[in-house]
């Protein structure tokens, strides 16, 4: 099994990675004055004196920040940052955008540039194209059907199990299957995407989760697998919803407002389970809102290069960061409220890039934090236990030396799946899970889950650079650092080198609520991959193209 | 460029994991085998057997239930090197040996289905027929009783009292009847040694003072040093060294001491072992102390002769004899005689971990006459049917009104039938009274299970 996991993680990641070497220029610019050439890499340009600008052009008249370059899907937009000269189109000085075409002349200062087009889009381009989608089906295919072999046998082990034969894993696994192969026919031929990578990583991640469950109680893996459904509903939905930057931009200020009321309803009709009031119960079902802010916020923290440019304050963002942390502070989530506070500072340090704000916000994140400890005792009982477990394995340090002595137990492979002792301790499907992993699954299949998360934040990282937007690099970064954050306070705090908060593993704890959320902060990963909207991007430019000749 | 923030979270992800892999790797035996671990309670997983050194049964897995010796007596016997499966006993072979007898190792962990497993029967080197017999004799005494043999280190017996049966485990209230029980008084107790003591105040002396052998000592029965008494039984006026360890006079040994005085005798006696926790199996015995730092000269006076604040432990005495009867050279005792894993692995035989050299080998031999002597002319040949010994015994005081700590040390003379032996009885009363009988019938059963086999 441990063998499966690795040539999966290794076909994922090997296509992710590849992918990425291949860059073209976009546009050129002419430059008049010194007949130069700029070439224009990136969808989102920012043009201006600063050494930090995409294209920098030296000259007193030109302000710091002087305009934006960008692409949509119906090609290239210029529009005016605030600058003090101003931006001419062909002569005309523009209010806020104005579409650019291939010819048309732009003078920013005392400059004046041409747009000229990239690197040819060939035929022979076009057919070396083709050859490689036929590539990667095959092998997306493949990748499918090695997930689905690797959770078949792990479900196999919990089907026959001490010499009884039971049907229910199968089942479970029949719809797991099902979900994966319904969600590659529809974006492969309805909306004609090519990649799948990220989304095999997480149904593989979240089938683990499904079988963990299963060999806790079979009610609790069929929540999880409704929300495994709802969660790539969820996930299609965001990327399509933030397809257009401009556009999702505009609602970003709704999505905070409804960030806000659901934390509001929370902390008015919230109940408290386990020493924190996030839950929500509607009948039988019951939600934990949180997770689902996380996703605003990430939302609301990104934004375009344009919106960066133009608002440079972060004022808004954090109040909104301030109300959603406090709220949780409130509700006794002191795990969440972490994970916020490590989303705000990424957010915040890719937005401003300055050193100093990041500091200042530690350094009072610090004396906050004190204030908290003084008055939530609980808390300070946790941090009591932290790397002293054994000296409390009977009160504090109860699940965290469990975890230990259970996961030795499975050595490097393994006891079997369904076979452990961990499943009787209490939120062992959930908070402890990692624990579960390592003593069912075998400690080398459990640093492979942890580590394919970790490696997915390095890709995270690599294609922000260069997505579409910096929406896109924003987002994807914030929604890689909240799920890495997460996990290493899971795992690490059921392994006491963090204190243990009561958070989940993201895709393979048990929590419904949390897998849907997971799911949906991939979809921001997914949406920074300048591949995931290729196809259309594709069709479109040429057609554009097609009409300017 | 600014998204690099993510690649600290990340950074530190890996390093915990890191540290976390590392930890795993050095710990895992401790975390598998912590008390929390429902895995070993349950019995799910079978362990290894226990066998005694001719084979005999002590402890094996039948059904998912630990199963101990049929037979009550040797239960009870070797309560204490066998263990209770609880890990009340923690010098115990169920403990010290869980991970060679649940087959663990960090690879598999407890995965392994038990025919293909890695768990190893383990064979010791006590006979537990001879451990049943010398337990029985202390009757409702408390103590300990050891033999091994001096040329190859194995342990014949070892039992130590009070014990309980694993197999009835009776209610274990807070009362005297099972004052220690957990503890195995071999391991982890250390006794005031009384006039056994007398052996390594002798060794010292002839290491030290010239001719010690030769000069003789003048014995008043009441001797006052600055002010303190030592009482001797007798009066015995002039006496040698042999003398007065054949007949234990206090007075030539408080002498010695004094003569010595307090660096020496400290020196002299952490060369013997004391003041230390001396290795046994993979255990540290609990430490034989002799310190006399802060004493008076009468203080000084009652160390010489195994009061004041002397305390021995068993298996340490046990090491000396065997060092005593070979020369000087300790052929460290050992419990474990082999270990073998499923039937696919041949057996692995264990040997003495060593030899110490705790003595000057005139000395020691020099003591060994000595020791025989007083066993000729004190306690008679005939206690042990006429196996030649060499032994001596003690009587600790040990207050409050109590019967002393009786004790019996000893070998054999003879390398052709190479046993060293052990003896205390708490409260006792006078050593040869209450350990003689015990030590005699103890070496007389070793030498007629051995006569017709070769004990080496």
């Amino acid at each position: 099994m441990p063998l499966i996991a690795i040539l999966i993680l290794y076909f994922c990641f090997y296509s992710l990675f590849s992918k990425l070497s291949d860059t073209r220029k976009l546009i050129t610019l002419y430059d008049v004055s010194s007949c130069s050439l700029i070439p224009i890499w990136y969808w989102e340009n920012s043009i201006g004196r600063h050494k930090h600008c995409d294209v920098i052009i030296d000259s007193p008249l030109v302000s710091r920040n002087h305009a934006v370059l960008y692409r949509r899907d119906d090609g290239w937009f210029i529009a005016d940052t605030n600058s003090k000269t101003g931006v001419f189109l062909n002569g005309k000085r523009i209010e806020k955008s104005e579409k650019v075409l291939v010819g048309d002349i732009l003078k920013i200062g005392d400059r004046e540039l041409i747009l000229k087009k990239g690197e040819p889009n060939s035929f022979n381009r076009n057919k070396r194209r083709k050859k490689r989608l036929e590539i990667k089906d095959i092998s997306t295919v493949f990748m499918i059907l090695i997930t689905n072999i690797f959770h078949l046998l792990a479900s196999l082990r919990l089907s026959y199990f001490e010499e009884k034969w039971n049907k229910e894993p199968l089942i479970f696994l029949g719809v797991i299957v099902g979900i994966s192969w319904i969600y590659y026919f529809i974006f492969r031929f309805v909306f004609r995407r090519s990649n799948f990578e990220l989304e095999i990583l997480g149904l593989f991640l979240s089938g683990i989760g499904i079988i963990n469950s299963y060999s806790v109680s079979s009610s609790s893996a069929f929540t999880q697998l409704f929300a495994l459904a709802i969660g790539v509903i969820f996930f299609s939905f965001i990327t399509f919803f933030i397809k257009n930057p401009d556009f999702a931009m505009k609602c970003r200020i709704y999505i905070a407002v409804l960030a806000v009321i659901l934390l509001g309803i929370n902390l008015f009709f919230g109940q408290v389970k386990n020493g924190s009031q996030n839950w929500i119960n509607l009948g039988n079902v019951s939600l934990q809102p949180s997770e689902f802010v996380k996703v605003m916020f990430v939302f609301f923290g990104a934004s375009t290069l344009y919106g960066l440019q133009t608002s440079k304050n972060l004022a808004g963002f954090i109040l909104f960061s301030c109300i959603c942390m406090g709220a949780l502070f409130i509700m006794g989530d002191f795990g969440t409220a972490c994970i916020f506070f490590v989303a705000f500072i990424v957010i915040a340090f890719m937005r401003s890039g300055s050193v100093r704000t990041i500091f200042l916000t530690l350094v009072s994140a610090g004396i906050g934090l004190t204030f908290i400890l003084n008055f939530k005792p609980y808390v300070v009982n946790r941090f009591a236990a932290w790397r002293h477990v054994w000296e409390h394995a009977n009160d504090i340090g109860y699940q965290q030396t469990r975890v230990l002595a259970y996961s030795a137990s499975g050595g490097l492979l393994g006891m079997g799946i369904g076979k452990g002792c961990l499943k009787y301790i209490f939120a062992a499907p959930s908070d402890l899970v990692f624990g579960m992993l390592c003593e069912e699954w075998g400690l080398i299949l459990s640093i492979l889950v942890i580590i394919s998360i970790g490696i997915a934040g390095i890709y995270a990282r690599l294609c922000s650079l260069r997505s579409r937007s910096t929406f896109y690099s924003i987002s994807s970064c914030a929604a890689a650092a909240i799920i890495l954050f997460q996990m290493m306070m899971n795992v690490f705090g059921s392994i006491d080198i963090f204190p243990l908060t009561g958070v989940t593993f993201p895709f393979v704890s048990l929590g419904g609520s949390s897998l849907i959320s997971t799911w949906g902060l991939l979809a921001f990963i997914k949406a920074a991959d300048e591949h995931t909207y290729s196809i259309r991007r594709y069709k479109v430019s040429f057609k554009g193209k097609e009409r300017l000749k | 460029m600014r998204s690099i923030v993510l690649y600290f979270i990340i950074f530190l992800f890996f390093i915990g994991t890191g540290f976390f892999v590392y930890e795993f790797l050095m710990k895992n035996k401790d975390w598998a085998f912590s008390s929390v671990n429902r895995h070993l309670s349950q019995g799910i997983i079978s362990q290894g057997k226990i066998l005694d050194r001719s084979g005999l049964i002590l402890a094996e897995t039948e059904n998912r239930k630990r199963k101990y010796s049929d037979n009550e007596k040797i239960r009870k016997a070797l309560l204490h090197v066998v263990g209770d499966g609880c890990a009340f006993i923690p010098t115990s072979i169920q403990s010290l040996y869980k991970s060679e007898l649940f087959g663990y190792n960090y690879v598999t962990g407890f995965g392994m289905p038990s025919l293909l497993g890695f768990s190893q029967d383990l064979t010791l080197t006590l006979d537990s027929k001879i451990c049943s017999k010398a337990s029985e004799s202390f009757k409702d005494k408390k103590g300990t009783a050891l033999a091994y043999n001096y040329l190859n280190g194995e342990i014949i017996c070892m039992v130590s009292l009070p014990t309980y049966d694993v197999m009835n485990r009776p209610i274990l209230k807070n009362d005297d009847k099972y004052e220690g029980v957990y503890l195995n008084r071999a391991i982890s107790s250390s006794y005031t040694p009384g006039s056994v003591f007398k052996i390594f105040t002798a060794l010292a002396a002839l290491d030290l003072i010239k001719d010690a052998d030769k000069r003789s000592f003048s014995c008043n029965k009441i001797k006052l040093v600055d002010g303190e008494k030592i009482v001797c039984m007798k009066n015995h006026g002039k006496i040698n060294l042999k003398e007065a360890l054949c007949k234990s006079c206090d007075i030539a040994f408080s002498d010695i001491a004094l003569e010595l005085g307090k660096e020496k005798m400290t020196e002299k006696m952490n060369q013997f072992g004391f003041n230390s926790k001396l290795p046994f199996d993979k255990l540290e015995l609990s430490a034989s102390s002799y310190n006399v730092s802060n004493s008076s000269s009468g203080g000084l006076g009652w160390s010489g002769i195994g009061q004041y604040t002397d305390k021995l432990n068993p298996i340490h005495m046990l090491k000396i004899m065997g060092a005593i009867a070979n020369g000087g050279i300790c052929v460290e005792p050992y419990i474990v005689k082999s270990m073998k894993m499923n039937s696919y692995f041949s057996e692995t035989k264990l040997k003495s971990p060593g030899l110490t050299k705790f003595l000057n080998t005139e000395s020691a031999d020099k003591v060994k006459e000595m020791m025989r002597y007083t066993m000729k002319n004190s306690y008679g040949d005939s206690k042990f049917s006429g196996i030649p010994m060499c032994a001596k015994t003690g009587t600790a005081e040990v207050g409050n009104n109590k019967f002393p700590h009786g004790w019996m040390v000893g070998f054999s003379y003879d390398k052709s039938f190479p046993i060293a032996f052990v003896v205390i009885v708490e409260n006792g009363d006078f050593g040869i009274k209450s350990a003689g009988p015990i030590a005699a019938e103890m070496v007389k059963n070793i030498y007629n299970r051995f006569k017709n086999d070769k004990i080496i």
